[in-house]
């Protein structure tokens, strides 16, 4: 048993992780109270209100972390919330670009038509910048919502996508000051001062929530810079490797609410479907089946190992492969 | 076709980098290589196109904005590293950076990082009104703390009723803590393992929504 080719157990993480995709467990999730507190933050604030989701992570984590920006940006366009898009690293910002894409795509469920900042400048020209008003008028100029669609979402007033920026903490120390001084503008060019939501939010004080969905512990960077400065409520959505590096961070009042890894994202998709905010839970959620049963798995293979180590293995002192 | 083509390149260097779990081969060293080759590369564009080109490139041939000519000195220094005989001045804008990051950052790190902390673990072990799991929840946090501070405190020998004791309760908590740690480090690696599976069961091969 002590000798068993590992390449035994990465197949069984194999068949126990590829299985529960094919025939649909749907193991419930439960929700904590880390995740549900930043749920009620965001579902308490409406169109004159504004958060930032910041993508602090590369590739390498974005199965955890994508999933959990895109569940928040999702609650926050629902409620009309303008959606600030940021990134401390040029990784960062392809993960900014490839979740709003996700977000404006029509064929996945809960999909938000976007309209480009330059196809409603006349409207904004027009001085129609409140959401109420600029859907309507925006929709009495013949353009229809697309079938299934959530609503419309227009680039400068719901959204910008501000994208990566060097030195990004001291990035976050100037906007406490001015977003538009440390981003002229916007990822695809357009002028940040001629946007609706820069002018309603000029700085980080007026910001209502910043979340840093992070790979790495860059994350700190916004209590630091931003929450310690001005006081700005602060989330994080980081992978489950570091969740319990930030617990603290609750305990101590420095963030409102934590979303932990696959298992964070899943339950702030649960809070979204159960609110009625989407019609279906996303990606992290299906992925909760595979998560309980590669545990299982590994439970399993923890509890035989430990039998066959005190059963005979460390007693008689067997010569464990690649250990000489 | 060009997203189909992007998603067959990715299901193919997604099998190569697991065909690592068997064994060694070459196909996982191309996409090892790759990936480091590609990131860079792509930090490289995006920082050429929304950094450098807009906030420094343009705004000098605009004929403005001179004042920018300092940094960009100042980062040109950085390259010097590659020839050895003037590698001493890319220790200006090294020296720089550190000053000024350590300046603005270490008032509101110690804030961040110490002071706000340690108010977080002063908290009362009962008021008023708390249930009983709250107080449990703070003398659990109260005592943790302290023994595993005593743990790296090496000043004393961990003997007696409160150095050992102390120490081997901190031992105690230190494991706990890592235990913790373990169980989220094999979910988040599951969960990547779970993100690499949607993709090819849902993006490639279409069996899953």
């Amino acid at each position: 048993m002590l000798n068993i080719d590992r390449r035994w157990i990465f197949l069984a993480i194999g068949v126990v992780s590829i299985v529960p995709f094919l025939i649909g467990i749907g193991m419930p999730v439960s929700t904590t109270v880390e995740v549900e507190n930043i749920f009620d933050y965001v579902n308490e604030l409406g169109k004159d209100d504004a958060i930032f989701i910041s993508f602090d992570y590369a590739p390498g984590t974005q199965a955890e972390n994508t999933p959990m920006a895109i569940a928040v940006m999702r609650h926050a366009l629902h409620n009309d919330v303008s959606v600030f898009l940021t990134a401390n690293q040029p990784l960062g910002h392809g993960m900014a670009i490839g979740a709003l894409h996700y977000v404006t795509d029509p064929a996945i469920p809960d999909f938000y038509e976007s309209v480009s900042f330059e196809d409603w400048s006349a409207l904004r020209d027009a001085g129609i910048v409140d959401k109420d008003e600029l859907v309507s008028a925006w929709e009495s100029e013949g353009n229809v919502l697309p079938e299934g669609c959530s609503g419309w979402i227009f680039e400068g007033r719901d959204y910008a996508l501000l994208g990566y920026a060097p030195v990004f903490n001291l990035v976050i120390l100037g906007m406490t000051n001015s977003i538009e001084a440390q981003y002229p503008q916007d990822a695809h060019g357009n002028s940040t001062g001629e946007m609706p939501m820069l002018r309603d939010h000029k700085s980080l004080r007026e910001v209502d929530l910043a979340l840093s969905c992070s790979g790495s512990g860059a994350c700190v960077w916004w209590i630091t810079y931003a929450r310690e400065k001005i006081g700005m409520p602060v989330a994080f959505g980081v992978t489950a490797v570091m969740a319990t590096d930030y617990y603290p961070y609750i305990q101590s009042g420095q963030i409102i609410g934590q979303m932990g890894g696959l298992r964070g994202a899943a339950e702030y998709e649960v809070l979204l479907y159960e609110n009625g905010v989407t019609v279906t839970t996303g990606k992290a959620f299906t992925g909760m089946d595979v998560q309980s049963a590669a545990h299982l798995l590994i439970i399993f293979l923890i509890i035989m190992g430990n039998i066959a180590f005190f059963a005979g293995g460390f007693h008689k002192k067997t010569a464990l492969k690649g250990r000489g | 076709m060009y997203e189909t083509i992007g998603i067959w390149v990715g299901a193919f260097f997604t099998l190569a980098i697991y065909s690592f779990l068997y064994k060694e081969n070459p196909l996982y060293r191309l996409a090892e290589h790759l990936v480091v080759g590609v990131s860079l590369g792509y930090t490289i564009s995006i920082t050429y196109d929304i950094t450098l080109k807009p906030r420094l490139i343009e705004p000098l041939l605009a004929g403005s904005h001179w004042i920018l000519i300092i940094p960009a000195i100042l980062g040109l220094l950085y390259i010097t590293r590659f020839i050895p005989s003037i590698a001493w001045l890319s220790r200006y804008p090294i020296a720089f950076l550190m000053g000024t990051s350590m300046g603005v950052s270490f008032p509101l790190t110690m804030k961040a990082w110490v002071l706000r902390q340690l108010e977080g673990a002063m908290a009362p072990l009962y008021v008023s009104g708390m249930n009983w799991s709250e107080v449990a929840g703070n003398i659990v946090l109260i005592l943790g703390t302290l023994a595993a501070l005593i743990y790296f405190f090496f000043s004393k020998p961990h003997k007696g009723l409160f150095f050992g004791t102390g120490s081997k309760i901190g031992i105690w908590v230190i494991m706990l803590g890592f235990g913790a740690t373990f169980g989220f480090t094999v979910m988040g690696r599951i969960s990547l393992l779970i993100g690499r599976i949607q993709y090819l069961l849902g993006d490639w091969l279409h069996i899953i929504k």
